[in-house]
């Protein structure tokens, strides 16, 4: 082929636009081709087949407003003692007793004692909310545990509505179950069976995302019966 | 075989095993030799045609045909054609019979046509040189894209078989660096054929004329005999 080659006189250049095709089809693939297939969002579904309780969220209202009257009391008492009660009364049973046996003396005192005892409601109030938060999400998640487990039950024939297996459930932060015990059969050995295996199954169980919380599902008691009662 | 949520062109032939490698390797060496004759064979066949026009021309305008054959012989080897070459070998082998005492007009007719024979013979040779790798380049190459393209898949399904629970992501990576070879294949093929069809027709077409030339040549050398 040499021999051939040789004799051609356009070797140079046709390399040269040969090289220069395959860089252009190239670097054409290079930036057309690249593509981003992000997997979408992975997006997992559950279904319910009904909606957990949530059991504190009705009696919680809004915490009593207590900007006005923090703002309200301090000028108020001091010029004029008999409009006192008024602004005392509405917060606690006590207070209203004290400027009736005590008119003239507590002027100034049962002012900032007011204040104070309305500092300590506040923050009650605030402890009670987050406490009642925090009860709230506990067993929001508790029911979709429950909810999660239920749902990967294999119901066994022969099972009367009745029964009712206990299980106390060790939890890893991930959602692992450690451990799973019996406390309390349900009298039927399949049933125990087709709960644990369901535990088992339902991993990993939802957790809130709060590792705080954690502790509150690290050891659960959960019971379950083959119907769901309420 | 991993699956990469990024599918860039580079990513494609990178990760592909090797064997697809080797194949796409192999195939961007032959769609650059394939190329490179392509433009070696169009500069060559497009200075044979404008050449040989001219020396028709030339031919034809002037009846002096020794001054004609001192230009061919002093002209440098680019820059004469095949058609000029072959007028210097017949006219080059006429004179030298007509000097030998005793030979015979037909005798030396056979003698220009014969050298004229071998120099069109050796010129078509050196046209048609590289014009087989094309043809074979068109042929070939899709048979060993598509070679690299079923290895990959298999390998892509095998990798398959791996994961459990087996989604479109996870075969669709493998299958498209798959078929990146077929893509080769075809990249090199397809130029490959339609420059082997264009350039076996035009030196066809030139073939027919060289063949007239000499036919008509060998008339005017009788006439001159």
């Amino acid at each position: 082929m040499n021999a051939v080659l040789i004799r051609e006189p356009y070797r140079l250049p046709a390399g040269l636009l040969a090289a220069l095709v395959h860089a252009l089809f190239f670097s054409l693939l290079y930036f057309s081709f690249s593509w981003q297939s992000q997997p979408a969002a992975s997006m997992s579904v559950e279904l319910w087949d009904s909606i957990p309780q949530l059991k504190n969220a009705a009696p919680l209202p809004a915490p009593p407003p207590p900007a006005e009257r923090v703002e309200m009391p301090p000028p108020k008492p001091v010029v004029t003692p008999q409009t006192k009660p008024d602004i005392v009364m509405p917060d606690k049973k006590k207070p209203e007793a004290k400027p009736v046996a005590v008119p003239q003396k507590a002027r100034v005192q049962p002012a900032q004692s007011s204040i104070l005892e309305r500092q300590l409601a506040l923050e009650e109030a605030a402890r009670a909310e987050q406490a009642a938060a925090t009860g709230r999400v506990v067993d929001e998640y508790t029911a979709k545990i429950i909810a999660r487990i239920r749902s990967r039950i294999v119901m066994p024939p022969g099972v009367p509505d009745e029964a009712r297996a206990e299980f106390r459930v060790t939890l890893l932060p991930g959602g692992e179950v450690l451990n799973v015990r019996l406390v309390k059969s349900s009298g039927f050995r399949v049933y125990d069976d087709a709960v644990e295996r369901a535990i088992i199954k339902a991993q990993p169980l939802p957790l809130p995302s709060d590792s705080a919380m954690f502790n509150r599902f690290r050891e659960m008691k959960l019971g379950f019966r083959p119907k769901e009662e309420g | 075989m991993e699956v990469t949520q990024d599918l860039s062109f580079i990513h494609l032939i990178s990760n592909a095993s090797v064997l697809v490698q080797l194949v796409m390797g192999l195939l961007l060496l032959v769609s650059l030799m394939s190329w490179w004759f392509i433009f070696i064979k169009m500069f060559a066949v497009r200075a044979e045609i404008r050449m040989t026009s001219r020396f028709e021309e030339k031919f034809w305008g002037n009846s002096d045909l020794t001054q004609l054959y001192k230009q061919a012989a002093a002209a440098k080897p680019g820059q004469v054609g095949a058609l000029e070459r072959i007028f210097a070998a017949g006219f080059l082998e006429f004179a030298k019979l007509k000097k030998q005492q005793g030979v015979v007009n037909a005798a030396v007719m056979d003698g220009v046509r014969r050298a004229m024979r071998a120099t069109y013979q050796r010129e078509m040779d050196q046209l048609e040189s590289h014009l087989s790798f094309l043809a074979t380049v068109g042929s070939v190459s899709p048979y060993v894209g598509l070679f690299g393209t079923v290895w990959g898949i298999m390998n892509a399904f095998r990798g398959l078989a791996n994961v459990g629970q087996a989604t479109l992501a996870h075969v669709a990576p493998g299958i498209a660096e798959a078929l990146v070879a077929t893509a080769m294949g075809l990249f090199a093929a397809i130029p490959a054929v339609v420059a082997y069809n264009r350039y076996a027709h035009q030196i066809d077409r030139l073939s027919s004329r060289f063949d007239s030339f000499t036919e008509e040549f060998s008339n005017v050398l009788q006439q001159q005999a």
